[in-house]
C-alpha cells in the first residue's frame, strides 16, 4: 500500500464529486429541507409529542355543553381559554358541525359517588388540526374532573400514589426531547449512509464502465484504488456531519461534545463504507449491490438501536452531555469491528486484483 | 413488427435479463437479510428502543419516590440523602426531597420536568388500576365521537391559519335546519371486565410504547376511554399511508431507472438500438415490467392492511408519474453517484409534494392536489367523486405522458451516449423537441406543455407557503409563481439559442415570444378549466392564475416576460440569462400585485 497513491484516488474521486455538481443536488436537498423546516418542525414535533400543538394555540374555544350539572363546569372555569355554551344537543352538534364551537360534550346525571362510573360523550371533529388542539386542552379539564371523583370516592379505594408536588409546568411546546433525542443522532449519521451508498456508487462504475483495467495499467494496486476510494468518501462525514452541527447552532440548538460527536459518527461512517465496499466488491453491479446493501443497512440499524449504550445514545447523551467515560470504550469496541471490517474489505479487494485482468 | 408485438418483444427481454443478472445472485443473500430482518425486529421489539436512555439525571432522597421514574429510561436516577443530593444539585435536572420536586433552571430541566410530568401520570394509573374496585380508581369515562366537517377553500381567505379557533359566538341560531339527534345513554354499556384489563394494559408501559405512539392513530382506537387516555387525533396519519404506499413504489422504480442507465454504462444499448424496433416501443416495453411489478406491490399492501381496491385508481397515475421521472433520470445522469443523488432529490420533491396536502384531509379542498389524500378518504371510507379524481391526477397524468414523450424523443444514439453535464443533457432534451423548419410552432407547443409542470410547482409553493399568516403568504407566493412562470417560459429559448446561437434576431425573437406567450396561455386555458376550478376562485388562485380575467392582458404579460429574457439572451449571451430572468419575474410580480390591489379594493 502506497499513502501517496491513495491519496491520489481520493483526491480523483472528490474532484469528480465537485466538478459533476452533485453536490449541488445535495445542498440543494437541504436548503429545500430547510424550507419546509418550519412546517416539518410543527409537523413532526407533533407526531413525536403530540401535546406540543398547544403551544401554537393561542386564542379561546366554544365548547358545547349539554345535559346535567357538574362540578365539570367549575373545572372549565379554571380554563380562561375554554368558553362554555349551554344548549341542546341539537343545536350543540350542528354548530360543531359549523365549527362554531371546537367540541361538544355531553354530560349524564350520574352522581359523583354512584356505584359505577361517569360516562361523559364527547364530540370532535374528525381527523382535523383543530381537534388535536381542542383534545390536548379538554384533556386537562377532564383529568381534574376525574381527580375531583377520585376523591370523592376516596374510601372506596385500598392504595394510593405517592404525592408529589409538581411545580406547574409552564406549558408550550417541548423540543428538546425531539431534538436532541432524535434529529441529532439522524442528521449526524445521514452523512455516514450517504458515503456508504456513495461508495457503491463509486465501486460499481469502474466495474460497469470497464474502466478497471485503465485504472489499473497506472502504478495503483487494486487495493490502493479501493482504500484511495473509502478514504474520499470518509473524509466527507465528519465534513458533512459538522456542517449539520453548525448549521444547529445557527437555529439555537447548542450541542455538547462536538468533537467526541464527530469522532463517533467517522468511526461508524467508516465502518459503513467498508461494508459497502465488501457488498460492491461482491457483486460489482450497482442494482444489485444497492438493493442488498440497503436491506442489511435496515438489519444493522435495527440491531443497533435495541442494545443499550449503542452509538446513536452515546451521541444523544454526548450531546446533552450526560454521558459517562464508557463511550470511549463502546468507540474502542465500534473501532475495532471496523479494523477487523477494513481487514476483510483489504483481504478481499487483493484477492479481487489478482484474480483481475491487468492488475498486479 | 407491430408496436405491440415489439413492446411485448422488449418487455418479456428486459424481464428475463433483469431477473436472471440479478435473482441469481441475491436471492440467497437477500433471503437471509429477510430472515435476520424478522429475528431483528422481535428482539428489537422486546428488547426496546434504546436511544435516549439516560438523556435526564435525577436525584431522589425516597425510594418510594424512585419507583416513579424506574419504568422510565430516559432518566438516570441517584438515590441517596438529601444533604449528599443537596451538596451536588448542579449536575442534576431534577432533584426530588421530601416528595418536592425541584427543576433546573434550563431548556433541559423543564423537558426533564415534563417528562417526570408524564411519568408521574402513568405511575398513578398504575396505581389506580390495582384497586378491586374499578371505578373507584376510574370513576371517568370519555365516549369519544367524531363528526365530519369540512371547511371550504374559501375560508381561508380572510387570514386564518389552518385550524384557527372558533371564535365566533354561539348565540346565533344554527341557519340548516337542525336533524334531530337521540341523546347518549347515560349508563353507556361498559363491561367491567375488558375495562380492567384495557387499563391494565396501560398501566405496564411496553418499552416501545414512547416510539410506536407515534404512528398509532388516534389513541387506543378503543371507544371508551379514561381521560389519561386521551390522546389527539393525529392529523398526520397521512405520513404513515406515505411509507407504507409510496416508499415501495419509489424502490421499485429505482430499478427501472437503473435499467435505463444500464443501457448507457459503456454503450450497452447500442445493439438494442439498432433493432427495427421503435424508441417508443422500447421505452414502453422497458417500463412495463416495473410497471407491473408496482401494480403488484401496491394491491399486495392494499390487500394486507384490508382496504379497499379502489385505492389503486388513485395510485396509478402516481406509479406512472414515477416510472416517468425514473426514465428521464436514468437518461440524463452521467454517472452512478449523479443517479444516486438526482434520484435522493427527487424522491424528496415528490413525497413533500404528496404527502403535505395529505395532512389537510377532511379539511381542504386543496388536499386533493396529492392522489394520496383520495387514499385516506378511501381508507376512511368516505370515497371520492370522478370529478375529484380528475382533479388530483390530472397533473400527474398529462407530466408523465409528456415526459414519456421527451425521454422517448430522445432514447436516441446520440442522445443517450453523449458525455454532457446534467443541464446541458436536459436542454439537448428539450431542444430536442425543437423542429429545424417549425422552430416558432415548436417553441409555441413547449410553452404549452410546460403548464403542468409549472402548475406542480406552483402548488408545491401554495402548500408550502398555505400555512404563513395572510399578506406573508401572499407576497411570497407572487414572488414564487411569477419566477417559475417566467422559467419555464424561457426554457424553450434558452435552449434554441443554446443550439443555435445565430437563431436569436430581433424577428425571430419577436415571433417566438407571441409563440410562446400565446402557447403558455392555451396550455393554462386549457388546464384550468378541465381541473383547477376550484383553487382558481380564491384570492389565491388569481395570483397563480391571473390570467383568467381578460384575455389580452396576460398575453401581453407573458409575450413581455419571454421579451425581457429573450433581449437579455440576445445581448449578453448565456451569463445574460439568470439576470434576464430575475428582471422577467419582477416585472411579473409588478402586474400581479396591481391586479392584486385591483381585486382587494
Amino acid at each position: 500500500m502506497n499513502a501517496r497513491h491513495i491519496g491520489l484516488i481520493a483526491k480523483k474521486e472528490l474532484f469528480g464529486l465537485s466538478s459533476e455538481k452533485t453536490i449541488v443536488f445535495a445542498i440543494l436537498l437541504q436548503v429545500f429541507i430547510a424550507m419546509f423546516s418550519s412546517f416539518l418542525m410543527v409537523g413532526l414535533t407533533t407526531m413525536y409529542d403530540p401535546e406540543a400543538i398547544e403551544g401554537y394555540s393561542t386564542g379561546t374555544y366554544g365548547v358545547g355543553y349539554v345535559g346535567a350539572d357538574s362540578p365539570l363546569i367549575d373545572e372549565f372555569e379554571k380554563h380562561p381559554d375554554l368558553v362554555l355554551h349551554r344548549m341542546g344537543l341539537d343545536a350543540a352538534l350542528a354548530a360543531l358541525r359549523d365549527r362554531r364551537v371546537a367540541a361538544v360534550v355531553y354530560v349524564p346525571d350520574t352522581l359523583p359517588d354512584a356505584e359505577g362510573p361517569v360516562t361523559l360523550t364527547l364530540y370532535l371533529i374528525q381527523n382535523d388540526l383543530q381537534s388535536s388542539v381542542i383534545n390536548v386542552k379538554l384533556k386537562g379539564v377532564l383529568q381534574g374532573y376525574e381527580e375531583e371523583l377520585r376523591e370523592v370516592r376516596a374510601d372506596r379505594r385500598t392504595s394510593f400514589p405517592v404525592d408529589l408536588k409538581v411545580p406547574e409546568s409552564s406549558g408550550g411546546e417541548n423540543f428538546f426531547e425531539f431534538v436532541y433525542g432524535l434529529l441529532v443522532p439522524l442528521l449526524v449519521l445521514l452523512p455516514a449512509v450517504v458515503s456508504a451508498a456513495l461508495i457503491i456508487d463509486l465501486i460499481t462504475e469502474e466495474y460497469q464502465r470497464q474502466t478497471l483495467e485503465t485504472l489499473m495499467s497506472t502504478p495503483v494496486t487494486f487495493g490502493e484504488m479501493v482504500w484511495g476510494k473509502v478514504a474520499a468518501c470518509a473524509v466527507l462525514v465528519p465534513v458533512q456531519a459538522g456542517a449539520w452541527l453548525l448549521l444547529l447552532r445557527a437555529n439555537g440548538i447548542a450541542v455538547d461534545n462536538a468533537a467526541a460527536i464527530l469522532l463517533h459518527a467517522s468511526v461508524g461512517g467508516l465502518f459503513l463504507i467498508l461494508l459497502g465496499v465488501l457488498v460492491a466488491l461482491h457483486y460489482r453491479e450497482r442494482t444489485s449491490a444497492q438493493f442488498i446493501f440497503s436491506t442489511a443497512l435496515v438489519v444493522v440499524f435495527l440491531l443497533v438501536i435495541a442494545v443499550p449504550y449503542n452509538p446513536f445514545n452515546l451521541i444523544v447523551r454526548l450531546a446533552v452531555d450526560t454521558a459517562s467515560p464508557a463511550h470511549w470504550l463502546v468507540l474502542a469496541l465500534v473501532a475495532a469491528a471496523t479494523v477487523l471490517l477494513g481487514w476483510a474489505a483489504t483481504a478481499y479487494a487483493r484477492r479481487v486484483g489478482e484474480a483481475a485482468p491487468g492488475a498486479r | 413488427m407491430s408496436l405491440a408485438s415489439s413492446i411485448r418483444t422488449i418487455a418479456t427481454w428486459e424481464l428475463n435479463r433483469s431477473m436472471t443478472t440479478m435473482g441469481r445472485d441475491i436471492l440467497p443473500l437477500a433471503v437471509g437479510l429477510l430472515i435476520l430482518l424478522v429475528l431483528v425486529t422481535v428482539f428489537t421489539s422486546s428488547s426496546g428502543v434504546h436511544m435516549q436512555d439516560g438523556i435526564y439525571r435525577i436525584g431522589i432522597d425516597d425510594p418510594d419516590v424512585a419507583r416513579v421514574v424506574a419504568p422510565d429510561t430516559r432518566f438516570t436516577a441517584d438515590l441517596a440523602d438529601g444533604p449528599t443530593l443537596r451538596e451536588n444539585q448542579f449536575a442534576y435536572d431534577i432533584l426530588i426531597l421530601n416528595r418536592v420536586v425541584y427543576v433546573a433552571d434550563t431548556e433541559k430541566g423543564r423537558a426533564a420536568a415534563k417528562t417526570l410530568e408524564r411519568d408521574y401520570e402513568s405511575y398513578v394509573a398504575r396505581v389506580a388500576a390495582g384497586e378491586p374496585d374499578l371505578f373507584a380508581g376510574y370513576p371517568l369515562w370519555i365516549d369519544l365521537q367524531y363528526v365530519r366537517s369540512e371547511i371550504d377553500f374559501l375560508a381561508t381567505q380572510s387570514g386564518q391559519q389552518v385550524g384557527a379557533p372558533a371564535t365566533t359566538p354561539v348565540s346565533s341560531a344554527p341557519q340548516d335546519p337542525v336533524e334531530a339527534v337521540t341523546l347518549p345513554l347515560a349508563a353507556a354499556p361498559l363491561s367491567e371486565d375488558d375495562l380492567r384489563e384495557r387499563v391494565a394494559e396501560a398501566g405496564s408501559d411496553h418499552p416501545l410504547a414512547r416510539y410506536t405512539g407515534i404512528l398509532s392513530t388516534g389513541g387506543t382506537g378503543e371507544r371508551f376511554q379514561t381521560p389519561a387516555e386521551l390522546s389527539p387525533p393525529l392529523p398526520f396519519d397521512a405520513l404513515v399511508l406515505v411509507f407504507v404506499f409510496i416508499f415501495p413504489l419509489y424502490f421499485t422504480s429505482q430499478f427501472f431507472m437503473m435499467s435505463v442507465m444500464n443501457e448507457r454504462v459503456g454503450r450497452a444499448g447500442e445493439p438494442l438500438l439498432a433493432t427495427p424496433i421503435r424508441p417508443l416501443a422500447i421505452v414502453i416495453g422497458k417500463a412495463l415490467p416495473y410497471f407491473g411489478i408496482m401494480l403488484f406491490v401496491s394491491a399486495a399492501i392494499t390487500l394486507f392492511i384490508g382496504a379497499p381496491a379502489t385505492v389503486l385508481l388513485p395510485l396509478i397515475p402516481v406509479v406512472i408519474f414515477f416510472l416517468a421521472s425514473a426514465l428521464i433520470i436514468g437518461m440524463a445522469a452521467r454517472s452512478f453517484k449523479e443517479l444516486s443523488f438526482v434520484s435522493i432529490f427527487f424522491s424528496t420533491l415528490a413525497t413533500a409534494y404528496l404527502f403535505f396536502p395529505t395532512v389537510f384531509a377532511n379539511t381542504h379542498v386543496i388536499s386533493i392536489i396529492s392522489p394520496l389524500t383520495l387514499v385516506v378518504l378511501e381508507i376512511q371510507g368516505e370515497g371520492f367523486t370522478a370529478m375529484e379524481y380528475v382533479y388530483s391526477t390530472a397533473l400527474f397524468v398529462t407530466t408523465s405522458i409528456i415526459l414519456f414523450y421527451v425521454g422517448t424523443v430522445n432514447f436516441r444514439e446520440e442522445r443517450l451516449f453523449s458525455e454532457k453535464s446534467l443541464t446541458s443533457r436536459l436542454a439537448d432534451f428539450i431542444s430536442g423537441g425543437i423542429s429545424r423548419n417549425h422552430p416558432h410552432l415548436s417553441l409555441f407547443f413547449i410553452a404549452a406543455f410546460t403548464i403542468p409542470f409549472v402548475f406542480m410547482a406552483q402548488m408545491m409553493t401554495l402548500v408550502l407557503f398555505f400555512n404563513f399568516p395572510m399578506p406573508l403568504s401572499l407576497v411570497l407566493l407572487t414572488v414564487s409563481a411569477a419566477f417559475i412562470e417566467e422559467v419555464a417560459k424561457s426554457v424553450g429559448l434558452y435552449a434554441v439559442a443554446r443550439e443555435r446561437p445565430g437563431f436569436l434576431t430581433v424577428k425571430n425573437l419577436l415571433v417566438g415570444a407571441v409563440a410562446i406567450g400565446s402557447g403558455f396561455l392555451v396550455g393554462e386555458k386549457l388546464l384550468l378549466f378541465a381541473t383547477l376550478a376550484q383553487i382558481t376562485e380564491s384570492i389565491f388562485g388569481s395570483i397563480l392564475f391571473s390570467s383568467l380575467q381578460v384575455l389580452w392582458m396576460p398575453l401581453l404579460l407573458h409575450i413581455a416576460g419571454v421579451l425581457i429574457t429573450g433581449t437579455f439572451l440576445m445581448v449578453g449571451g448565456r451569463r445574460a440569462y439568470v439576470p434576464g430572468l430575475l428582471v422577467a419575474s419582477i416585472v411579473h410580480c409588478l402586474y400581479n400585485l396591481y391586479f392584486l390591489t385591483g381585486v382587494l379594493l
